[in-house]
């Protein structure tokens, strides 16, 4: 190497920085890995646990860009991240592979539910009821509609946006054939295909029937409407809607075994969907920082974490 | 070169009674196969008594399951060390003075590639930091430097293992097919698990893809020198490793170069999906934008990562061929602009400010240098004269060297002591985020743009995608296993013809029929509509080099921009459906089409034209009766690439809604299935290998026909 003399001197500037400040992580309690969720709705519940044990237990936590998925369990599994939050259970068909609770073989840890709780259903745009279809409140309503919804690949029959993939077991064009609604359900692969088509035409004022779920930072940029269904049943599933999504945190076993305290405050979470929605608002509407958002609410709501704490 | 006009090439006139029969014959079986899919009640399957027993699916997943329980330490411990490499390139990236690390780039780029390269830089330089993707871009290089230098060490050694064995090669050859063309999502998750998360799994999934390259030109590079070369070595003595090292690689290293240029490339288009196993980076900015339909972000994003390939991919060809040409002492010599523009006056007059600011700084580091080699002479010549005197020469000889150290040197001492420099300034940034997004909402709510895609998407679908996807999933399969295995028999041989029908069996078997029908229906489509508009525009290039210039950095960027960068607008505008993934093939497949077809009209021989209108053929006539059969070899080319890049990007359009095998390979993604994902992945390799044999078959025969 020809630049040896400038290189070496700086190299060795900053591995000594690397090794001290190792040494300095090395004093707290320990040091933890976690995804952060690519919904804001997640990053906000992330965060929370992240600040409460960085800031209570005295915790290191290294927040990693990862798109949620079989992928975060994985290395979840290997133990290359230590937890991560708010697992929403009717997306992430590995619980029933990997979690004991669920039927798994216990390779990832359930720690406990993190008090928000999600629903699904079909949704429609609020200009089309004011303008179009004042009486559209029901899916028994959706075929006098059809025609609205239908396009070039479905031809007389109306389009669903519908559960992005067949991994998230929604069984949507047998519950639409069940329930008798005349519409084709279509699959975009991911939920950001089926957020970018729902903007655009949204954007253009036309007609639209899409999944989706709330909480759900969609909703702070579209107006939506959601459609009835009838209520959940095990028994007659799917020709109905979704069971509430119960969403949990989950962990590494031995990371549950080895640092209690941080997974009992993961296990004791009880975060409500009005508290998530007032910091994903700040967040996605106002465009503020997450970190600023979090740490505010915090300082503000004592009384509803400092129970969580073990 | 003499192209035969009148014999047995089958695009000029000659032989039309056999041409007119194998027409008819084509037609016929077209026709019969039409009845056939017309009376076949639903799609066609292979029966289940072959595809039941054959869970290959089920084999993978156990072996699989042996491999993570006996040799992940293994892996892990690999990933350590690389993980420890990594960690001290980045850390050595991100905290050094923003200013030192654009000089380490820039300084190649004057030395190698002139002004023109170093301002070029610069300007990317300056972009990563302005719109305030400084440290993404210092991970990503970090991540993809890795890769690259891993891929070199790797892939030269491989490729002088291939060029001294035959046998060697014989092996490998297929083992780099299915490497280049298995999509990445199936082995992304097993990687989690071998090799953690974060860098080192990024770095060994972008070594899979980009290490071909540089194995195949190390080897045809030795290959290619003549023997009469060798002879001679060898008849002075020299032993096989002396030939290999001192003879056969030194003069195979333009083609190495050619191959890292490649590598590099490969390299920076994996940089998204590195994210999707938690590797952080320009990849995970954009993935974080698209995920919020921010597309003036993730396009800003993207752009990093285009001026990234750009830089690194003149710089790498600049390295290759670096040759001063020499220039009469009476004229200048031009530093920014083409030197063939010396006939403008203006040209020569924006020239001679920055000629004399080269020369004052030529001048003042060539001084900075002279004291310097002045200096460290003083010192050494405590131990003796001649060791000082050398110290000197191989400094005044290498000033550029030296210079640059002064100048690095200099950064640091001054970051260090006097004014801190640190991170990219604030007062640099910039953002185009808002009007993007602007923009692209204005386009998506405008009546005539959106009554323009419907169109077009109406087209598509109604006249080529719906019918082509009902005809291949209709037709029997034993019939296109046929048809296939006869056509690689008459274009390229007998053996070629059973591995067609072995290959195509095997997707049969896996009980993937009807989603490969739909990829190779997609990727045909697409192919199509790449020529409907490429061919056009490439043609126009070719006559106008006005066009040529402005052309050119579009393509570029449309080669190099990550193609989740246009997926979230095409769905806006198109929604998502199968006419969507043909659209967005399309723009990641077409700048080939356009550059072959360039090359191969500008490459005619100008008398060749010229008797054609001496004989008073019009245009048009030329066009299409000399320039374009000429210009068959290279646009066939275009052809085989852009089949490829079509395939390779049925595996990203399932997130737009697309079908097939790039489907299943999603799926099994989300469910974590390895089997399944490599069943469908196969599907694709076995697919891609069958039609890039193919029509490089059909070039050869054209190349053939015009006797090149």
């Amino acid at each position: 190497m020809n630049l040896s003399k400038s290189t070496q001197t700086l190299i060795g500037g900053v591995s000594a920085a690397v090794l001290l400040s190792t040494a300095s992580i090395a004093e707290a309690s320990g040091r933890l890995s976690s995804p952060i969720p690519d919904w804001t709705g997640g990053a906000v519940t992330c965060k929370v646990a992240q600040l409460i044990l960085e800031n209570e237990l005295d915790y290191n936590v290294k927040a990693i860009t990862m798109p949620s998925g079989a992928g975060v369990y994985e290395a979840i599994a290997a133990g290359d991240l230590d937890y991560a939050c708010e697992s929403w259970p009717s997306y992430s068909s590995s619980k029933d592979i990997m979690i004991k609770e669920f039927g798994g073989d216990g390779s990832v840890a359930y720690l406990g539910p993190v008090g928000i709780i999600g629903v699904s259903t079909y949704y429609v745009p609020r200009y089309f009821i004011e303008e179009v279809a004042p009486d559209l409140k029901s899916y028994k309503e959706l075929n006098k509609y059809k025609e609205h919804f239908a396009t070039l690949e479905t031809g007389d029959k109306g389009r669903l946006i519908a559960c992005p993939t067949p991994a998230w077991e929604c069984d949507d064009q047998k519950r639409l054939d069940l329930l008798g609604v005349d519409f084709v359900a279509v699959e975009l692969g991911t939920e950001t295909a089926a957020w970018a088509e729902a903007q655009g035409a949204y954007d253009r004022k036309e007609p639209f029937l899409l999944y989706a779920w709330e909480p759900h930072w969609i909703h702070a940029k579209l107006d939506l409407v959601a459609i009835e269904l009838p209520a959940h049943d095990p028994e007659k599933w799917p020709a109905t809607g979704w069971a509430e999504d119960v969403t949990f945190n989950y962990g590494n076993p031995v990371f549950a075994q080895e640092h209690p305290e941080a997974s009992a405050l993961l296990g004791n979470m009880n975060l409500t969907n009005g508290e998530q929605a007032k910091m994903v608002l700040a967040v996605d509407v106002e465009g503020r920082d997450i970190d600023e958002v979090v740490s505010e609410w915090l300082a503000a709501n004592e009384d509803i974490w400092r129970p969580w704490l073990p | 070169m003499n192209p035969d006009f009148s014999g047995d090439n089958p695009w000029f006139a000659g032989k039309d009674a056999r041409r007119l029969g194998l027409f008819a014959l084509i037609l016929a079986g077209f026709l019969v196969s039409l009845l056939l899919v017309r009376s076949a009640e639903e799609v066609t399957e292979l029966p289940r008594s072959i595809s039941d027993p054959f869970t290959f699916a089920e084999w993978v997943n156990q072996a699989e399951i042996w491999l993570k329980e006996n040799y992940r330490w293994f892996t892990r411990m690999i990933a350590g060390e690389i993980e420890t490499a990594l960690y001290f390139v980045e850390d050595f990236l991100l905290d050094s003075p923003w200013l030192f690390i654009l000089m380490l780039l820039v300084l190649p780029a004057l030395y190698f590639g002139g002004l023109p390269l170093a301002l070029l830089t610069v300007a990317g330089g300056l972009f990563w930091g302005g719109v305030g993707m400084w440290e993404a871009s210092m991970q990503t290089l970090a991540l993809m430097g890795m890769a690259v230098i891993l891929s070199i060490a790797l892939g030269v050694t491989l490729g002088i293992l291939c060029s001294q064995s035959d046998r060697f090669e014989l092996v490998l050859k297929p083992v780099l097919d299915t490497m280049q063309t298995m999509p990445a999502f199936v082995y992304l998750l097993p990687a989690v698990f071998f090799f953690g998360i974060g860098g080192p799994p990024a770095i060994l999934a972008t070594m899979i893809y980009a290490l071909p390259p540089v194995v195949r030109l190390t080897n045809l590079g030795i290959r290619q020198i003549s023997p009469e070369t060798l002879e001679a070595a060898r008849s002075f003595g020299a032993t096989r490793l002396q030939i290999l090292f001192k003879l056969q690689i030194p003069m195979s290293l333009p083609s190495i170069m050619m191959g890292i240029n490649q590598t590099i490339m490969m390299a920076l288009g994996l940089v998204i999906l590195a994210t999707f196993i938690g590797a952080e980076g320009l990849g995970s900015e954009v993935w974080k934008a698209i995920y919020k339909l921010k597309v003036g972000w993730s396009l800003e994003g993207g752009i990093c990562i285009v001026f990234m390939a750009i830089i690194f991919d003149r710089l790498s060809m600049a390295i290759s061929n670096r040759q001063k040409i020499p220039l009469p002492a009476s004229s200048m010599r031009f530093h920014l602009l083409p030197q063939s523009w010396e006939v403008h006056s203006w040209a020569t007059a924006v020239e001679r400010p920055i000629s004399l600011v080269w020369k004052a700084c030529a001048a003042c580091f060539g001084w900075c240098v002279d004291r310097l080699a002045h200096g460290l002479a003083m010192v050494v010549r405590v131990t003796g004269d001649s060791r000082s005197e050398s110290v000197r020469n191989f400094i005044s000889s290498h000033k550029f060297l030296f210079g640059s150290i002064i100048v690095l040197t200099a950064i640091l001492l001054i970051d260090r002591f006097g004014f801190r420099i640190g991170g990219f300034p604030e007062a640099l940034t910039f953002s185009f985020r808002e009007p993007v997004d602007a923009g692209v909402k204005w386009l998506s709510s405008n009546p005539t743009f959106i009554a323009f895609t419907k169109g077009l998407r109406a087209v598509i679908y109604l006249g080529l995608l719906n019918p082509l996807n009902i005809y291949l999933t209709h037709i029997p399969w034993y019939v296109v296993v046929i048809v296939l295995g006869l056509v690689g028999w008459i274009s390229v041989g007998r053996n070629f013809g059973i591995t067609c029908i072995t290959l195509l069996m095997f997707i049969g078997a896996c009980d993937l029929w009807t989603e490969a029908m739909l990829t190779l229906s997609s990727v045909l489509v697409s192919v199509f509509v790449c020529f409907a508009f490429g061919l056009p525009i490439g043609v126009l290039a070719a006559h106008s080099r006005r066009f040529d210039m402005f052309l050119r950095p579009i393509l570029d960027a449309m080669q190099t921009l990550p193609s989740f960068v246009y997926l979230i607008p095409v769905l806006m505008f198109f929604g998502g459906n199968i006419v969507s993934a043909v659209i967005a093939t399309v723009v990641y497949a077409m700048p080939p089409v356009i550059r072959l077809t360039t090359l191969g009209i500008s490459q005619i021989p100008v008398t060749y034209t010229e008797v054609a209108s001496s004989f008073g053929s019009t245009g048009m006539q030329t066009l299409g009766k000399v320039k374009f059969p000429m210009a068959l070899p290279s646009i066939m080319l275009g052809l085989n690439q852009a089949v490829m890049m079509a395939l390779a990007m049925q595996v990203v359009t399932p997130l737009i809604g697309g079908g097939g095998l790039g489907r299943d390979v999603f799926n099994a993604l989300n469910i974590s299935d390895t089997g399944y994902g490599l069943a469908a992945g196969t599907g694709i390799v076995l697919l891609a290998i069958i039609l890039d044999r193919l029509s490089q078959a059909w070039t050869r025969t054209q190349r053939k026909a015009l006797g090149l």
